[in-house]
């Protein structure tokens, strides 16, 4: 996890604008996120080790399948963002249309640009079933932003905040 | 004679005080005009910023856009954030604009019944007549769920809903947005969009027994958030000793990655995935130099 942190650290200054953006750099981060994700991600959370320098939460136990499902989607995404690094960064993320606004499920468009209404007001996210061939066309930034939404996901679920 | 006025007020308050809370009448303060026409596009935004999705969607249950929340365990009880899509029965599509605005602004049911704080209308009160109108706008597109959302399990004696009135007296009062004449339109935006529709105090500033922020310490964290979560303390010192800036408190809103390369988890990954994640980019550097204390270049 702590190489993931270190990648994902020079990753995030870049995409955010704060250090230049430098596509071999992006690659290869991308590369060292996608050997650490999936099996090496859970075989750090062996069942009931809830002692020690944990921040898991014990849903991570009850909702392993989820848990496995986002390790590998990191691994995925991750082989996206490093076949992606060389296209050019796409900018600001697109608005949402007032149905995605006010929740209504998205559909792949959302992927690629448009929000809707639906969005907004409740669309769900990023549609997870995509595959890293369709990432390979994408805007670097937008990869980029399905990883994070990725690390963000299984934070939200699995990880216990503490100050 | 006012003394002694003021004495049988109290020997009655003391002798029948839960008739007086049962009494007591509820300032609902100025309507809203019933006719102020909104945009549902710019409503729809806020009802993002304003965590109204991310709040009464069962999200991680595959529940409708809007149709009730999952549940939000505290102190007080176990809430249940209720279906607020527009069925005429079960959600609010028979509300009115007054009715509309006086729920989100004034904590009050359209059958006069006061809202527990769990909802953020302590912050809500400083949206603008035109902010209500478009959020009423939007709310009117959003298809009808006839289930309501499960009924919140709350703990006596705060299920005493009247006591309520005495918690308005005693920790609310109804202000509107006070900007800063000295300061940036951008710093203000930041400034209205946090303390209004946003609601960061309501997870970052520490509350009292009774659930009321202790402003004194405003933005200075909580570990008592539902769940058992904490929030970290965001006044803008705390946020520069951790190494956060502008740019990268502005980035952290949309992407949920921090400058250490670490990304938001709990509550916060839910605000980043639920609403600001939303925002345009001008408000979320809005927001970040509000929060550093810093002008942004103009």
């Amino acid at each position: 996890m702590a190489a993931i942190g270190d990648a994902n650290k020079a990753l995030r200054a870049m995409f955010s604008g704060e250090t230049p953006y430098d596509a071999d750099a992006v690659a290869e981060h991308a590369q060292t996120i996608g050997s650490q994700s999936g099996e090496a991600v859970t075989t750090l959370f062996p069942e009931g080790s809830l002692e020690g320098p944990t921040e898991a939460n014990p849903q991570i136990w009850d909702d392993w399948d989820e848990f496995v499902r986002l390790a590998d989607r990191l691994g995925l995404v991750a082989e996206g963002l490093a076949r992606a690094a060389y296209n050019r960064p796409s900018g600001e993320r697109p608005m949402p249309s007032i149905g995605a606004m006010m929740g209504e499920t998205a559909d792949t468009s959302t992927m690629m640009g448009s929000r809707t209404m639906a969005d907004m007001m409740g669309g769900s996210g990023p549609d997870m079933a995509m595959n890293a061939d369709m990432m390979t066309d994408m805007p670097a930034d937008r990869v980029f932003a399905l990883l994070g939404d990725t690390c963000t996901a299984c934070h939200t679920k699995f990880r216990v905040e503490k100050d | 004679m006012p003394i002694v006025v003021v004495l049988a007020v109290l020997a009655g308050a003391a002798g029948f005080g839960y008739g007086v809370l049962v009494l007591w009448p509820i300032d609902a303060g100025a309507a809203i005009e019933s006719s102020r026409k909104g945009d549902p596009a710019r409503g729809a935004y806020l009802a993002r910023a304003s965590g109204c999705i991310g709040c009464h969607t069962d999200i991680d249950g595959g529940g409708k856009p809007l149709a009730g929340g999952a549940a939000l365990d505290t102190d007080f009880g176990t809430f249940y954030a209720p279906n607020i899509t527009s069925d005429p029965n079960v959600g609010i599509g028979s509300w009115s604009l007054v009715d509309f605005a006086r729920a989100v602004r004034k904590g009050i049911s359209p059958d006069g019944e006061p809202y527990y704080p769990v909802f953020p209308y302590t912050f809500y009160s400083r949206l603008t007549d035109q902010d209500v109108a478009d959020l009423y706008a939007a709310f009117q597109t959003v298809a009808a769920v006839g289930k309501p959302a499960p009924t919140s399990i709350i703990k006596f004696p705060f299920s005493e809903r009247n006591g309520l009135k005495l918690w308005r007296a005693l920790y609310w009062s109804d202000t509107s947005f006070q900007g800063d004449p000295v300061r940036s339109e951008a710093f203000n935006r930041g400034k209205y969009l946090v303390e209004g529709p946003l609601h960061c105090g309501a997870c970052h500033t520490p509350r009292n027994p009774f659930g009321a922020r202790d402003v004194e310490h405003r933005f200075e964290g909580s570990d008592a958030l539902p769940g058992d979560g904490s929030a970290p303390p965001i006044t803008s010192k705390a946020l520069a000793d951790e190494g956060w800036t502008t740019a990268s408190l502005a980035y952290a809103l949309v992407s949920g990655l921090t400058p250490s390369g670490d990304a938001f988890g709990g509550l916060m990954g839910e605000v980043v995935r639920d609403s600001t994640a939303f925002l345009t980019d001008a408000d979320r550097q809005a927001i970040a130099a509000f929060l550093m204390g810093e002008d942004p270049q103009s």
